[in-house]
């Protein structure tokens, strides 16, 4: 019985080497070549052609523009409004902001604008998106109040990912918690 | 063909003599909670060939066994160092002294061979004893490139805590997380022990929350890739993507059904309230769960595929809630602390893992998924985004900790935290792979 055991123990080893050597040198190989990325743009090259359904995408947030220094008068009415913390009401400074945008806005009626929501970072970043959508809508909401067009105004949520001043203080943190505003 | 028929006929044929033999035996309870460490040595590996170990793998392989079976917490690894070399003349069991073995009370030995060969191939042959009885328990041989080392060691590391728990080990899986350079995010991947890692994604704008398919062969995340948060699904191997929902406003926060046809998500669509919804992948069919006035977020699938656990911010401040899929039932989960967020169901189905804001600070902390036990398992830094490894013994979550966010792996008690990024950029929202196949 012994010996019986002692054999199976030994065949069991050549075999288990043996099966091994048979599939461990191709796994070890698939493992490791598998997600190699193609060089340079070449990686998404498979989307575009196997994809067979045609994407499309409203690039629309892509073609408003930041106002820029020079652009003086723009600069002190579009600017950025804050929010406390987790919180998406309209503080009072933030409203007299709005009034001001509106103003303009009926002023200038072939201007559209994009509202970019943000947070600080504190927090989770997909709870901090929702938020940012809510903050970006309730200054649409509150401009379409005072008579603003609805399709005059988009917006777009970037929750905590593009803070203003990256610093991890309170300081930071407030001006993070803001509405931005693009114009096209 | 026939060869595979051949070798498929071996296996089985060694899986039946090896269980005659008694290799049925179970030297660690994983599932006794008093479970003791298994004390293990690992001594050098042997370089059974003719070039120079130009690698450190005498050193380097071991290493990595050595790491595999510490993080598990089911082994004591003892120092290789008490070990007389000269009582191991060899990897067999022949060539081993075995009363020095029961001196420094090592229960179990490994035993591991290596020679390079041409194009920069190696092979390895690793064999595990019972150290006590003296006694063969497992042994392989590998051949792969001298760069799949670590690959190599954690298969074997795979195939001890097989033999010896009966239970799968996380050796062999992957994490997907978000490395943030210059301002833009993409996905990668790394081993579980965070090496190893590999770019899946170069869209060079912001690519968010990724989440492994229960086949391990796709990830659901969010891009602005094209202007818009929309959600799309990759398939790792094959490098097609497809966009799966971009509505109007958000479409974040993917979580797969356990059977891989749904994915549950949020949308904010026209008036910005998110809300849960699940799209059925083969129909595009949208079913909204949630329904209320307040932000509601982040769902995760339980493993049953009945409940799906969120944040919401019903009662005032964002908190985790179950809802029952069948009966449409909401029951809050958490009520310490005004930030709990980031739910994430066990595989195991009995405890979420959420993070907790408490004292200026996030934590992870795990609750029953019945809502009636809670845990804190993190104190130091910020720590967020928690995920489970598939067998349910493990989370990672990114923690600030050292300075830059980076992610770690512990134990599911908090318990063995280990640090697995590092180098340039920010590392977050890492998910942990289901078992992958071979």
């Amino acid at each position: 019985m012994k010996q019986y055991v002692k054999r199976c123990m030994s065949i069991f080893f050549i075999i288990t080497l043996a099966s091994c050597l048979a599939c461990a040198k191709k796994q070890v190989k698939d493992d490791t070549t598998a997600m190699q990325p193609p060089a340079g743009t070449a990686a998404e090259q498979p989307e575009a052609m196997q994809e067979g359904v045609l994407e499309e995408s409203d690039l629309g947030s892509k073609e408003f523009k930041e106002i820029t220094e020079d652009e003086a008068e723009l600069r002190t009415v579009f600017k950025d409004i804050h929010f406390d913390f987790d919180d998406f009401s309209l503080r009072p400074d933030a409203k007299e902001t709005l009034n001001g945008i509106a103003e303009w806005l009926l002023k200038n009626t072939a201007t559209q604008i994009l509202i970019e929501g943000h947070c600080d970072e504190r927090g989770t970043n997909e709870y901090n998106l929702a938020l940012g959508e809510r903050r970006a809508k309730s200054a649409k909401k509150y401009l379409v109040q005072l008579g603003l067009a609805p399709k005059r105004i988009s917006t777009i949520s970037y929750g905590e990912e593009k803070p203003l001043d990256p610093g991890h203080t309170e300081e930071a943190w407030a001006k993070n918690r803001r509405d931005h505003f693009l114009i096209r | 063909m026939k060869k595979c028929y051949f070798v498929a006929l071996l296996v089985i044929l060694a899986i039946c003599t090896g269980q005659g033999a008694g290799h049925a035996k179970v030297y660690i309870d994983i599932y006794s909670p008093s479970s003791s460490r298994l004390p293990i040595v690992i001594p050098a590996f042997k370089n059974m060939g003719s070039r120079s170990d130009t690698r450190s793998l005498a050193a380097n392989m071991p290493r990595v066994i050595r790491d595999d079976l510490e993080f598990s917490g089911f082994f004591k690894i003892l120092d290789p160092a008490v070990l007389d070399e000269a009582l191991l003349r060899g990897l067999t069991r022949n060539e081993i002294k075995w009363d020095s073995l029961s001196i420094i009370g090592a229960e179990a030995i490994i035993t591991g061979g290596f020679s390079y060969k041409k194009n920069k191939k190696i092979t390895a042959e690793l064999r595990l004893f019972d150290a006590v009885q003296g006694r063969f328990i497992t042994g392989k041989k590998y051949e792969g490139t001298v760069d799949d080392y670590r690959l190599i060691c954690h298969r074997f590391s795979d195939e001890i805590f097989k033999k010896l728990t009966g239970a799968d080990s996380v050796f062999n899986t992957k994490i997907a997380y978000v490395k943030d350079i210059g301002a833009k995010k993409d996905l990668h991947i790394m081993d579980y022990d965070g090496k190893n890692s590999k770019q899946i994604t170069w869209y060079g704008s912001l690519t968010l929350s990724p989440a492994w398919s229960p086949d391990g062969e796709k990830i659901a995340f969010t891009s602005y890739k094209n202007g818009n948060p929309d959600l799309y699904v990759k398939e790792i191997y094959t490098g097609n993507v497809k966009n799966i929902s971009r509505k109007k406003g958000i479409n974040i926060a993917p979580s797969w059904s356990p059977d891989g046809k749904k994915i549950a998500l949020t949308l904010s669509l026209n008036n910005g309230n998110s809300e849960i919804y699940t799209v059925d992948l083969t129909s595009g069919k949208l079913v909204r769960l949630t329904h209320d006035w307040a932000t509601d977020v982040s769902p995760a699938w339980s493993p049953d595929g009945k409940k799906i656990a969120f944040v919401s911010s019903r009662s005032g401040t964002p908190q985790i809630y179950r809802l029952t899929l069948k009966t449409g039932k909401v029951k809050r989960l958490t009520y310490e602390g005004n930030y709990n967020t980031s739910p994430a169901w066990s595989p195991r189905g009995d405890l979420i893992a959420y993070a907790g804001l408490a004292g200026g600070t996030f934590n992870i902390h795990v609750v029953s998924s019945d809502g009636t036990f809670s845990n804190q398992t993190t104190f130091a830094g910020d720590n967020e985004d928690p995920a489970w490894s598939p067998d349910g013994r493990f989370i990672t979550f990114s923690s600030t900790r050292t300075g830059r966010k980076e992610i770690f792996i512990m134990r599911a008690d908090g318990t063995g935290q280990k640090q697995i990024t590092s180098g340039r950029g920010e590392k977050s929202d890492p998910a942990w792979s289901p078992l992958l196949g071979r």
